[in-house]
C-alpha cells in the first residue's frame, strides 16, 4: 500500500517534471529570423543571434517551433544546434580525446558493456559466408521496392543534385 | 508531439545506456599517402586523381606529356578506367562478408526486410538502380553506418535506435548509397594501387576470395578508414536529394546529424564515427548552406507510423 502510494507520487513527480520541460534545449548557430509559420515567406516575428538559447517545441519539415524568452515562432531547423552550451563543452572534450588517439586504443567499449565496433575488431574480422548469404537473402527487387513506396504513398519526383558548397 | 516523444525516448536511451555515436568508413588516406611513394615513381601519383582546377590546362597537358613512357603507365591508365561492375561487386562482397564477421546481422527478419525495402526504393532513385543493392542492420551499439562497393550497406543497431522515422532512415541509407554510386572507396583503392595488384583475380565468385582480400587489406579494416571530408559532404548532399526524390521529407538526414551531434556524450559509441567523419556540426553547417531554401516548397513524408521499431 505505502509502496503503491510511493509509486504514484513518483509518477506524479515525473509527470510534473516532464511538463516543466516545455521543450528540448537548443542554441542558435547563426543569425536567423523567427517567423509566424514554418515557411520561408511567412511573416517575420523576431530574430535570433548566434548563441541565443531556445526551447525547441516541435518540428515540421525543415523547421523548429521555438520558444525564445517570452515569444514563440518558427526558425529553420538547421540554424539551431540541439543541447545547451554546457553540453557543447563536454562534446569538445570528447572530440579532443578522440583526436589524441585514445580512440585508437581499441578500448572503445560502450559503458553498458555491450561491445562496440573498434578498428582492431574490424581489422581482425574474418569472412562470414553464412551471415553474408543471410544478408543477401533479404534483397528486394525494383518492383517490390515500388510497391513498398506506393503503400506508403511515396511518390518519386525529379530533384537535381545539390552543388558543393565552398 | 513527435518531438516530445523523441525527447522522452532519447532521455530513456541516455539513462539506460549513457548513449552513443557516429557514421561510416575511414582513415585510409594516411595509409595511402604513406604507401604511395614506395609503390610509384614520383611523377605518377598525380595521375589517378584529377589534376586540381587551379592548374591551367596547358600545364596539365605538359605534365601529361612529361610522363615517361613505360609499362607503369599502362597499368595507371587501367586504373583510371576503373574496375568493371563485376569487380566492384566482388570487392564489396568480400568487405561485406568480413564486416559481418565482426558484427553479425540483428536476428530480426522483419527489421532486415524493412531496411531492404526502404534502401532499395531510395537506391532506385539514384543513377545506378541496376546494382544488386543489399542493406542490413548489424549487432553493435556503436553508432555508425558502412558502405562497400557494389551496393552493400549496413547500419549499426546503435544508429538505428537513434532514428525516429522512415525519412531519417532513408536519409542515412541515401548517404551510404552516395558513397557507392560515386565509388568513393573504390577510388581510394585505386589510388593506393592495391586494386591493380590483384585485379586479374577479381571475380564475383561467392564465398571467401583470397585475391580480393589482398586488395582490401586486413579483414574489414577498410570500413574504418577515413574518406576525404569532401566525399562525406558530397554523400550528405546525395542522401538529402535521394530521400527527397523518393518522396520523403528532405530533412531526415540533417535531423539524424543534429541528434548525433547533440547526444554524443559517450565517446565510445561515436569514437569511430567521429574519427572517420567531420563532426556532425560541421556536416550540418555544410548541408544547411547547400540546401538553403530549395526544399521549402518540397514537402515529403516522414512515415513515423510505418517506421519499424526494434524491441
Amino acid at each position: 500500500m505505502s509502496v503503491m502510494k510511493q509509486c504514484m507520487a513518483a509518477s506524479l513527480g515525473m509527470l510534473i517534471h516532464a511538463m516543466a520541460f516545455a521543450g528540448e534545449p537548443g542554441v542558435a548557430l547563426k543569425v536567423d529570423q523567427i517567423r509566424a509559420e514554418p515557411f520561408g515567406d511567412a511573416k517575420v516575428t523576431g530574430a535570433l543571434k548566434a548563441g541565443d538559447k531556445v526551447d525547441i517545441l516541435r518540428k515540421e519539415g525543415g523547421w523548429f517551433e521555438v520558444k525564445v524568452a517570452k515569444s514563440k515562432g518558427w526558425v529553420r531547423m538547421l540554424s539551431i544546434r540541439k543541447g545547451d552550451a554546457k553540453k557543447g563543452g563536454n562534446e569538445a572534450a570528447g572530440l579532443l580525446s578522440v583526436a589524441s588517439g585514445r580512440a585508437g586504443t581499441g578500448k572503445v567499449v560502450a559503458s553498458t558493456g555491450i561491445r562496440g565496433l573498434s578498428e582492431e575488431e574490424l581489422k581482425a574480422a574474418s569472412f562470414n559466408a553464412e551471415e553474408l548469404k543471410l544478408a543477401e537473402s533479404y534483397a528486394v527487387n525494383r518492383a517490390q521496392a515500388q510497391q513498398f513506396a506506393t503503400d506508403g504513398k511515396l511518390v518519386a519526383r525529379p530533384i537535381d543534385y545539390l552543388p558543393a558548397v565552398k | 508531439m513527435n518531438l516530445n516523444k523523441r525527447w522522452i525516448f532519447t532521455g530513456i536511451l541516455c539513462a539506460v545506456c549513457g548513449t552513443a555515436a557516429a557514421f561510416d568508413f575511414g582513415a585510409l588516406k594516411d595509409k595511402v599517402n604513406a604507401e604511395l611513394p614506395k609503390q610509384l615513381p614520383p611523377v605518377i601519383p598525380q595521375l589517378p586523381q584529377p589534376i586540381p582546377q587551379v592548374v591551367p590546362p596547358q600545364i596539365q597537358q605538359q605534365v601529361i606529356q612529361q610522363l615517361p613512357v613505360n609499362p607503369a603507365i599502362v597499368s595507371v591508365v587501367k586504373e583510371v578506367a576503373g574496375p568493371t561492375q563485376e569487380e566492384e561487386i566482388a570487392i564489396g562482397h568480400q568487405i561485406a562478408g568480413n564486416l559481418l564477421g565482426a558484427a553479425p546481422l540483428v536476428k530480426d527478419a522483419k527489421l532486415q526486410q524493412y531496411v531492404n525495402r526502404v534502401g532499395a526504393w531510395v537506391a532506385s532513385q539514384s543513377e545506378r538502380p541496376e546494382l544488386p543493392w543489399h542493406f542490413g542492420v548489424i549487432e553493435t551499439n556503436d553508432i555508425n553506418a558502412f558502405a562497400a562497393p557494389g551496393g552493400y550497406i549496413f547500419v549499426t543497431l546503435g544508429l538505428y535506435r537513434q532514428l525516429q522515422n522512415e525519412a531519417e532512415l532513408a536519409g542515412v541509407l541515401g548517404h551510404e548509397v552516395g558513397h557507392v554510386i560515386r565509388q568513393h572507396h573504390l577510388k581510394i583503392l585505386q589510388q593506393s594501387k592495391l586494386l591493380e595488384a590483384g585485379s586479374k583475380a577479381l571475380t564475383s565468385q561467392t564465398g571467401n576470395n583470397d585475391a580480393v582480400q589482398k586488395i582490401i587489406g586486413s579483414g574489414a579494416e577498410i570500413v574504418s578508414r577515413s574518406l576525404d571530408k569532401d566525399a562525406e559532404f558530397e554523400a550528405d548532399r546525395i542522401g538529402v536529394v535521394l530521400s527527397a526524390r523518393s518522396g520523403y521529407d528532405a530533412y531526415g538526414l540533417p535531423g539524424v546529424l543534429q541528434q548525433i551531434g547533440h547526444s554524443a556524450k559517450d565517446e565510445g559509441s561515436v569514437a569511430l564515427l567521429f574519427k572517420t567523419h567531420p563532426h556532425p556540426d560541421e556536416r550540418l553547417d555544410k548541408i544547411s548552406v547547400a540546401m538553403g531554401a530549395r526544399f521549402d516548397k518540397i514537402k515529403g513524408e516522414t512515415l513515423a507510423k510505418r517506421f519499424y521499431r526494434v524491441k
